[in-house]
């Protein structure tokens, strides 16, 4: 209870709860047979690690994109 | 004899009855006319109203298993629609909702394509007003965009139709050949409308300048009636596949790094349209039972969001992230609605958009498309990233912002909580749900795989979120311009042209300048010939020694060319 208490402390009551639930999750991978619509999804843990990563891709190249893409709020009106 | 009433005809029609109705009046005489419209939802499939002028048959009023449930929810939408605009005093705005949906409902229900093209036309005439109904100078330049894109569209289904029927004899709206000239033009006018790559600008472009009611109507009619175009026509056509998939994947980047929440959103339509375009090019019964679902779904969640996001903008005067925050206290309704938008369009279980996504991502596995799969499951996360959580969070939480608006009106509450009980409702009834779409197929998406799989998908990508804005990575929203494939028309082809008018001036004026010295040049030498000669009749002006070296230029060309 004590390492709860320092997570929601140190990282937010909300963000614990859902690193709880996330934990909650990986745990249920062994409480019966997941399997997915390809092969590669039958890797232990492969729904959550592809969830993460590609949240990370995408926030890297999202913020990359800026430099290209991103100009003045009046661009069009000049 | 109603029944043989094409849907939406009424509506279309009833609409210009509106300006004569006094405010509240006008609301149920409004949803009168949807109600009245959805009696000949339940005709028997079919032909029901054919119209012969000349050689040309009209099919006004075909209904079958595909138009039926794009029919159900067009009215649903109207409906909804109607409640959230109706503290909206100004007819005019009124009138084009109901027009517009009238002629969206129509279109469904056309059985050739001459009776498509009108309808889609009027699709286009009537939603511009919307855009126009934004009252701003970006709304009205973006909103004479708008209409010439959908114009032009309707011009390429239209060229598309008497190609064929040139051919045909006939212009049935059926399966075509996209191998075919016709059969091209009337997919690259379905396209334009269902914003395949590089044809979308406009989207992103309009959407966002219309009004607050406007934009919700908008998103579920014009790009819907596409799919559904695209679902009738070009079912199993393999590159429907992949510019779906690229529909699903770009917008993504585009919609996290956009600063206007209601662009965001327009940038995820785009995303989610690419989901149903995938299906259509998939062209199995599961698939187009996927595609059909989604766009049931997805109408009805990302109509909620564009419900929240409008109150926002009504009680705020801003949709800009970089300027909100910390609404959720005193807008708590708009705020848990919009949640329940933002999980239902995540495909969250329990929520409409994971009945209807799975149907997709089962058919994608079935069919061994693997690397089409995993992009549209890398999609899935991308449209938590920025519609999941952008959305909600950027708009009700984050910092404060110092914002203390009202809550939305009271016609707008009631729109968003229907909208979310329709959102929850289809998510745990997904039989009955199926029990509407075209095909009847076995499905069962709530197993312990596929719920526990998207859990951790979604779970993990929101705990990715979490760590990126906790350790303050996640950089802060910006004021900013993004721009998309409308800039080419907006900067490029000016560019383009400016280019070209520039060199062409530059060249006249060195072939005037070179004119001008010739002609001197003879007039001089005839004038000093004369004078030599004493002969003083000869009295030649420039502008006759100009005339004259025209003319023998026009004789040279014509022999040289003719």
């Amino acid at each position: 209870m004590n390492i709860f208490n320092k997570l929601v402390k140190n990282f937010g009551k909300a963000n614990s709860i859902a690193l709880l639930i996330c934990i909650i999750l990986l745990l249920l991978e062994f409480a019966g047979d997941r399997h997915g619509e390809t092969e590669y999804e039958d890797f232990l843990f492969f729904p959550a690690f592809f969830g993460f990563i590609s949240c990370i891709i995408i926030f890297r190249i999202g913020v990359a994109l800026r430099a290209i893409f991103m100009r003045d709020e009046d661009y069009y009106d000049k | 004899m109603i029944n043989s009433i094409p849907p939406g005809l009424v509506m279309f029609l009833g609409a210009f009855l509106v300006p004569l109705f006094p405010h509240i009046y006008r609301q149920f005489y409004m949803i009168f006319l949807v109600l009245l419209s959805a009696i000949s939802l339940f005709s028997a499939e079919g032909s029901h109203l054919i119209i012969q002028v000349q050689d040309i048959q009209f099919l006004l009023h075909h209904s079958d298993n595909l138009s039926f449930p794009f029919a159900i929810v067009f009215h649903i939408a109207a409906f909804l629609v109607i409640i959230y605009g109706g503290h909206i005093k100004d007819w005019r705005e009124q009138l084009a909702i109901l027009s517009y949906a009238g002629a969206a409902i129509a279109a469904l229900h056309a059985g050739d394509l001459f009776t498509l093209f009108l309808w889609w036309e009027a699709t286009a005439f009537t939603s511009v007003i919307l855009i126009f109904g934004g009252k701003t100078y970006r709304a009205f330049r973006s909103a004479i965009r708008y209409i010439v894109i959908q114009v032009g569209s309707g011009i390429l289904l239209l060229s598309g139709a008497i190609l064929l029927f040139q051919s045909n004899n006939e212009a049935i709206f059926k399966e075509l050949d996209i191998n075919s000239t016709a059969g091209l033009l009337i997919f690259i006018a379905f396209g334009i409308k269902a914003a395949f790559p590089f044809l979308n600008g406009w989207l992103q472009d309009s959407y966002p300048e219309a009004s607050e009611a406007g934009t919700v109507a908008l998103s579920a009619f014009t790009t819907k009636l596409a799919i559904y175009a695209l679902a009738r026509s070009f079912a199993g056509v393999e590159i429907l596949i992949y510019i779906g998939a690229l529909m699903t994947f770009f917008p993504i980047f585009f919609a996290v790094i956009e600063n206007d929440l209601r662009r965001v959103l327009a940038f995820s339509l785009n995303n989610q349209l690419g989901f149903m375009v995938v299906a259509i090019g998939i062209g199995t019964e599961l698939a187009i039972n996927g595609a059909v679902a989604h766009a049931f779904a997805h109408i009805i969640y990302k109509g909620l969001l564009f419900m929240s996001m409008g109150a926002v903008l009504y009680r705020v005067g801003t949709c800009k992230a970089s300027e909100l925050g910390g609404l959720f206290k005193y807008m708590p309704i708009t705020a848990v609605c919009s949640i329940v938008g933002a999980v239902s369009i995540s495909a969250f279980p329990l929520f409409s958009g994971f009945v209807a996504k799975s149907l997709i991502m089962s058919s994608l596995g079935y069919e061994g498309l693997t690397f089409i799969y995993f992009m549209l499951l890398f999609a899935s996360a991308g449209v938590l990233h920025h519609s999941g959580i952008k959305i909600p969070f950027f708009a009700f939480f984050a910092h404060d912002a110092g914002l203390k608006p009202k809550e939305a009106p009271i016609n707008m509450q009631a729109a968003m909580v229907l909208s979310s009980i329709l959102c929850i409702l289809i998510g745990i009834f997904p039989s009955l749900f199926y029990q509407l779409l075209p095909y009847s197929t076995y499905y069962q998406p709530y197993d312990f795989s596929h719920v526990l799989s998207q859990l951790q998908l979604l779970m993990f990508a929101v705990f990715a979120f979490i760590c990126l804005w906790h350790f303050k990575i996640y950089p802060p929203e910006l004021n900013s311009t993004v721009l998309n494939s409308d800039w080419f028309y907006r900067v490029l082809f000016y560019k383009i042209i400016n280019f070209f008018v520039i060199r062409l001036f530059s060249l006249w004026e060195v072939f005037s300048s070179s004119l001008i010295k010739v002609v001197n040049l003879i007039y001089v030498k005839v004038q000093t010939s004369s004078i030599q000669s004493g002969n003083s009749a000869v009295k030649v002006g420039r502008s006759t020694v100009l005339i004259l070296f025209s003319l023998g230029f026009v004789l040279v060309c014509n022999y040289l060319l003719f």
